[in-house]
Parts: C-alpha cells; sequence; structure tokens
C-alpha cells in the first residue's frame, strides 16, 4: 500500500526528517509516536502533498506509483485521505456542497458517474449516523463555529463518505474529551477493513486505547528509532520520551 | 491640455441645443438654471479634493460627449435576458429614452405609483433635488442641469408592494461618448413597503457617461429594500449618487453591486431624522483588468436611537483599483446610536491596489459603533484542505473567492433576489490563477 523509503524532507532550508523508512499494508493500523518537533505533522502534511516541504532523499511509493510526483488533489482522489490536526473553517463553503465536491472528485477518477442529488443524500445520511452528527451540520459553513470535537467528527464523516485507501489522522485526539474521544474512535474503528490501511499520529497513548493499532512507532528527531506492537506505546506512556531519546543516544554512543 | 471652463461649457451649451423635460414648467427651469450657475462654478471634482483623491476624472473630461441618441432597437426577448428579475414591474431605459413597449407597467398593484421621469415632474416638484447638494457635488449640478429620464416610483401610506420595482438602464453602446444624466426618485409614504432594484448594462465596449443621481425619501415606519446592480460596459463611465433621508421608524436596506465600468463612483449617503430609523449599507465589488471603483458612503446620525450596519466588500484581480471611503458621523444629540462599518478585501493579484478608509466622527457620547477594514489573499491554509479533499487548484480557488464574496448577499432577505444575485456574480467571479 505505502511504502516510504529514506524519505528526507526540510522546510526553509532546515532538515526536519532525516531518513524515514516505514512499509504500510493493506488492512493495517499503524501509530507513529513521538514528542513534540520529532516531526510527525511534517511527515503527515509531507504525505498528503501540502507545498513548502522541500523533499531532498528518499521515495514514497502508494499502490506502485511515485507519490511524490503527485499535487495534493491527484493524491486525494487516489484514495489518501488527512484528517487534519486543526480543520480549517471555511465561511461562505457549505459542509454539504464539500462533500458533494470531494465525493465527486473521487468518484470522477475512478471513471465513476456523479451520484443524482437523492443518492448522495442518502448516503450522507447513512455516513453521518457513524459520528452521530445532526443534519443541520450539513448546511453550515465547513466546520464554520463548530466545536473541537465537531470538527473532528466532520473530520471522520469525510473520511468515511470517500472510504479512502489510505487515511492518516493526524492528532486526531488532541483537543477532544473523552465523549467526544469515544465518538470519534467508534467512527474510525468501523472504517477499519481489510482494504484500508490507517496511519495515526498522535503525541498520547490514550488514543490507543480506543484504536488499537498494529504496530506502533516512535519517532525522534525525524527518525523512526523504534518499532513495536502496541506495547511499546505503554512502554512509552510509563517511561516518557525521555527514555527513547536516552535509549538511542546510547545506542548510538 | 484643456481648461475647466472648456470642459464644463461641452456638457453645459448642450442644454439649450436638446429636449430636456419640463421646459414649459417654470420651477423646473429654476432649478436647472441654479444647477448651471453652480457647476459653471464648481465643475468637475479634481484630485486635489480631498473626497476624490485616489479617482480622477481626468481621462472623462478630455472625451466630447454626445446627447443625441442614434436609436438602437432592442427586442423584447434581449430585454428578458438582460433583467434580473422576471416576475417584476420593470420601467426600461434603452440610451438614456423610455422605452414604454419594454417596460411593463401594466396591472400595478393599488398604492403604486411608478412611471418615467420625465411624465412625473409635476407629482415629484415638492421632493426633487431636496435629498442632495449640488452646492457639495458638481456632478449631481450636472446631473440636475441635464436630468432627463429615470424613475419615479411612489407607494401609498400602509401599502406593501408584493412584486419588486426594477429600472432597467440599458446602453447599447450605439452612439459614441454617449452621456445620460439619469434622476430617480423613490418615494414611500407611512407604513409603505417596496423593493426598488436599479440595473445598469452595457451591452457593448463603446465609451459611455452615466451620470445618475437616486433620491430616496421614507416616511413613517416606511420599509425599502434597495439593489444596485451595475453591469456597464468595459469603456463605461458610471457615477452614481445616492441619497436619502428617513423618518421615524423607517428602515432602508440597500446593497451596491458593482460588476462593470472601466470607471465607477458611487456617493451613498443615508440620514437618519428619524428615532428608531435604521440602514443597511451593503456593497460588492468585483474588478479585473484596468477596472476602477470608487465608494464614498456616509450615514447620518442625527437624531438618538438610530441603528446602521455597513458592510463592504471587494474582490481585486488583474491590475485593478478600488477605492472605499465609509462615513458614519453620530452627531452630539444622537445618543445610543447603534453603528458598524466594514470593509473587507481580497486581493488575487500583485498588481490590484485597494485604498481603504473606514471613518466614524462621534459628537455623542453614550453609543456603540465599530469599524475596521482588512486586506487579503486567499488562505492557503483553506486552499489546502480544499485540495487535500480533491479538488483541483483552480475551483478550490474560486470556490474560496466565491465564498468571500458571498457574505455580502447572505445579509439580503429575499432568497429570490439573492439568488438571481448570486448567478450574476458567479459568472463575473475571475477564476483563480496559480
Amino acid at each position: 500500500m505505502l511504502e516510504i523509503k529514506n524519505l528526507y524532507a526540510s522546510v526553509d532550508g532546515k532538515e526536519i526528517l532525516k531518513g524515514i523508512n516505514l512499509t504500510v499494508n493493506a488492512g493495517e493500523v499503524h501509530a507513529i509516536m513521538g514528542p513534540n518537533g520529532a516531526g510527525k505533522s511534517t511527515l503527515s502534511n509531507v504525505l498528503a502533498g501540502r507545498d513548502g516541504y522541500e523533499i531532498t532523499q528518499g521515495e514514497v511509493i502508494f499502490k506502485d506509483e511515485d507519490l511524490l510526483d503527485l499535487e495534493a488533489e491527484e493524491r486525494a482522489r487516489r484514495g489518501i485521505f488527512l484528517a487534519f490536526q486543526y480543520p480549517v473553517e471555511i465561511p461562505g463553503v457549505s459542509n454539504i456542497y464539500l462533500l458533494k465536491a470531494a465525493l465527486n472528485a473521487v468518484r470522477e477518477h475512478q471513471g465513476l458517474d456523479e451520484l443524482d442529488a437523492m443518492d448522495f443524500l442518502a448516503l450522507v445520511r447513512e455516513k453521518m449516523q457513524l459520528v452521530h452528527m445532526n443534519e443541520e451540520f450539513l448546511y453550515r459553513g465547513v466546520n464554520e463555529g463548530f466545536s473541537g470535537g465537531e470538527k473532528k467528527r466532520n473530520e471522520i464523516l469525510q473520511m468515511a463518505l470517500l472510504e479512502p485507501a489510505l487515511a492518516i489522522l493526524d492528532e486526531t485526539d488532541s483537543g477532544l474529551d473523552i465523549d467526544a474521544l469515544r465518538t470519534v474512535s467508534e467512527g474510525v474503528n468501523a472504517l477499519r477493513s481489510q482494504e484500508r490501511s490507517i496511519v495515526m499520529i498522535t503525541h498520547y497513548q490514550r488514543l490507543l486505547d480506543y484504536i488499537q493499532p498494529d504496530f506502533v512507532h516512535v519517532l525522534s528527531d525525524g527518525r523512526i528509532v523504534k518499532s513495536g506492537d502496541k506495547e511499546l506505546a505503554k512502554e512509552l506512556e510509563d517511561k516518557g520520551y525521555s527514555w527513547v531519546k536516552e535509549h538511542v543516544e546510547g545506542s548510538a554512543a | 491640455m484643456k481648461q475647466l471652463t472648456e470642459l464644463t461649457t461641452s456638457f453645459t451649451s448642450v442644454a439649450d441645443s436638446i429636449d430636456l423635460p419640463g421646459q414649459d414648467l417654470s420651477w423646473i427651469q429654476e432649478i436647472r438654471q441654479q444647477a448651471l450657475a453652480q457647476f459653471n462654478q464648481s465643475g468637475f471634482p479634481s484630485k486635489k479634493v480631498e473626497d476624490w483623491k485616489y479617482t480622477s476624472l481626468w481621462e472623462l473630461t478630455q472625451l466630447q460627449f454626445s446627447h443625441l441618441v442614434e436609436p438602437v432597437e432592442v427586442s423584447e426577448q434581449h430585454c428578458e435576458q438582460l433583467a434580473l428579475l422576471e416576475d417584476a414591474y420593470r420601467v426600461v431605459i434603452v440610451d438614456g429614452v423610455f422605452s414604454a413597449d419594454l417596460s411593463k407597467l401594466t396591472s400595478l398593484q393599488e398604492g403604486l405609483t411608478v412611471g418615467p421621469f420625465s411624465q412625473s415632474l409635476e407629482r415629484i416638484q415638492q421632493q426633487l433635488g431636496k435629498q442632495v447638494s449640488i452646492e457639495k457635488e458638481g456632478l449631481t449640478a450636472l446631473n440636475t442641469l441635464l436630468m432627463k429620464e429615470g424613475v419615479m416610483v411612489h407607494i401609498a401610506e400602509d401599502k406593501i408592494i408584493d412584486k419588486p420595482i426594477e429600472l432597467l438602464v440599458i446602453n447599447t453602446g450605439g452612439t459614441d461618448n454617449l452621456a445620460t444624466h439619469l434622476r430617480n426618485m423613490i418615494v414611500l409614504d407611512d407604513n409603505a413597503e417596496a423593493t426598488v432594484i436599479e440595473h445598469y448594462v452595457g451591452l457593448t465596449d463603446t465609451s459611455c457617461l452615466t451620470n445618475v443621481v437616486s433620491e430616496v425619501i421614507l416616511a413613517e415606519k416606511a420599509e425599502l429594500f434597495h439593489y444596485k446592480l451595475q453591469q456597464e460596459s468595459d469603456n463605461a463611465f458610471h457615477i452614481a449618487t445616492l441619497a436619502a433621508k428617513q423618518a421615524t421608524g423607517s428602515q432602508w436596506h440597500t446593497n451596491n453591486i458593482n460588476l462593470g465600468a472601466k470607471l465607477a463612483r458611487n456617493d451613498i449617503h443615508s440620514q437618519l431624522f428619524g428615532e428608531q430609523s435604521h440602514t443597511t449599507m451593503d456593497g460588492l465589488y468585483i474588478l479585473d483588468n484596468e477596472q476602477h471603483i470608487d465608494n464614498h458612503t456616509r450615514i447620518d446620525h442625527f437624531v438618538p436611537n438610530t441603528t446602521s450596519n455597513e458592510l463592504y466588500k471587494g474582490v481585486l484581480n488583474g491590475s485593478s483599483h478600488a477605492v472605499f471611503n465609509g462615513k458614519v458621523m453620530v452627531h452630539k444629540d444622537a445618543q445610543k446610536t447603534d453603528s458598524n462599518q466594514y470593509n473587507h478585501n481580497l486581493l488575487l493579484s500583485r498588481n490590484c491596489e485597494i485604498d481603504t478608509k473606514p471613518e466614524m466622527e462621534i459628537y455623542a457620547d453614550d453609543v456603540k459603533c465599530g469599524h475596521g477594514s482588512t486586506v487579503g489573499q486567499i488562505d492557503m491554509d483553506q486552499l489546502f484542505f480544499l485540495r487535500a479533499r480533491g479538488l483541483d487548484e483552480v475551483t478550490a480557488r474560486s470556490l474560496l473567492t466565491h465564498a468571500f464574496a458571498v457574505e455580502v448577499l447572505e445579509r439580503i432577505p429575499s432568497e429570490h433576489i439573492r439568488k438571481a444575485l448570486s448567478n450574476v456574480i458567479e459568472q463575473r467571479l475571475p477564476r483563480g490563477k496559480k
């Protein structure tokens, strides 16, 4: 599904990613954890195709294509979905308009016709139940005046509708209370499947109690320094990121 | 270089040679004489005047304008396509001449009087010119000297007029450098309610001048929904003055949408003379290439307990230039005034320019007032969000531009008119460039 090979990326001449290697197969859920400044958000932005990052080395292969050659919208249409850490508000563009435009962009790429208005609305309603969203949210501006939890649920709604092959969840737990975290996690768990891969980027272990990963990786100073199963996350929680840093420095010395 | 006196002469001399309405009415002859004297004295405003600092009429004054029309036929079908609203009373003026054939003025609702200015002079004798000042504005003096056509709307007491009234002004471009001087009078008696649309359309890119003065009088508790849609041609000069006097409890909602013209200037003035009166003064301008627009607005709060909201938004592309100067005056006695005024601009290219100046002068001490202006570009986070959802960059940019502009339309209460205007605007919005 996704293969990241020796990826180096910098912003304004400052190197942030320093040789990432990661393979994600279909159906797998990977968690990438790490302290602030480790390069977690840079990794998700680079994968989604945000401007402003310079790739100095390495490659990313997604479904046999060189991902780094594609514009952000081309990646989205091929099935990459980034759930944003801070979903932006867009007053003047209604949520339902966005959902429809996004879905049609994907369908067009897949050679499918646009859904008619009735079928589209039925589909959206079905997906909204997954994240317990009220229909009035459809007619408001995208994320306009939404609470933190509502914004994240809106992200999962978009994911549910677009059915991506690879979902990258960037700090999806940030700013959520326990109830909202549970709702969002249930939504994500419902979307787990043999065809879909998920990469969760998170600072805290608590998200992993709700969405259990198959693999956990620790990102530190632009590299994956440790990989394991979900027990690794617990160990991190107990010992803190300083433990990883010492561990890495120790092994390097 | 032509001298100022020569420039005014080219206009003042035509007053004797063309057929102006009311030549048998001494009172209107007197008004025109005063205007002549005033225009001879003041002439066209120069950039030395603060209110004209960013807008030069130099190019306009170098042209030799014509006041004699070569008639061009506009078909009924074409007129239907040009009109904003299908189901509306309609007054149609083609190249400055009222067209009875194209107008739709049959089966008028009771309480509504509407007709061309040239046939309504006696009805408006008492009010004509009272809302504007020929002393302060040379162009209003010029309009008063040469005003020939326009629309007169009168709504009787307690009447609510269901159908909107559209004034459709068509410049066909059939006469080179045609100048038209229009005067509109909109009068609502106590408790009356109406919707009036001033709609200016240019059909070809021939140079022309539209110089229009609209006067609005709102009696007690009258409510007027007033829209202006300016779609003049690329080489048109559009100069407009719009002024209202409002009595107690009256409400004026005006929305000034400018999409066309090479140079457009709007002077809009609300005068709140009665308590509990309210003005909403909104506007939208969408410019491209070398277009220039200057919106000067003024709201006078003369008495206590009045309110006003003002929102002007602009989308600038190419090397266009916009000027916004909004003044809210809260006079000494106008306690409990509640007023806000905002101007927001979206710049889509590096070469466009905006000069924005929201102003408040407050002489009362117990008021609630806010104002501000912003100038910005397409938000990169919003753009990336849309692209990450599969929308291509051009689509995403035009969607965000539309989203910016549409806020002004969202404040329009009539869904019907909102949609009609929204359709027009969508066609006019520049597609975002990379």
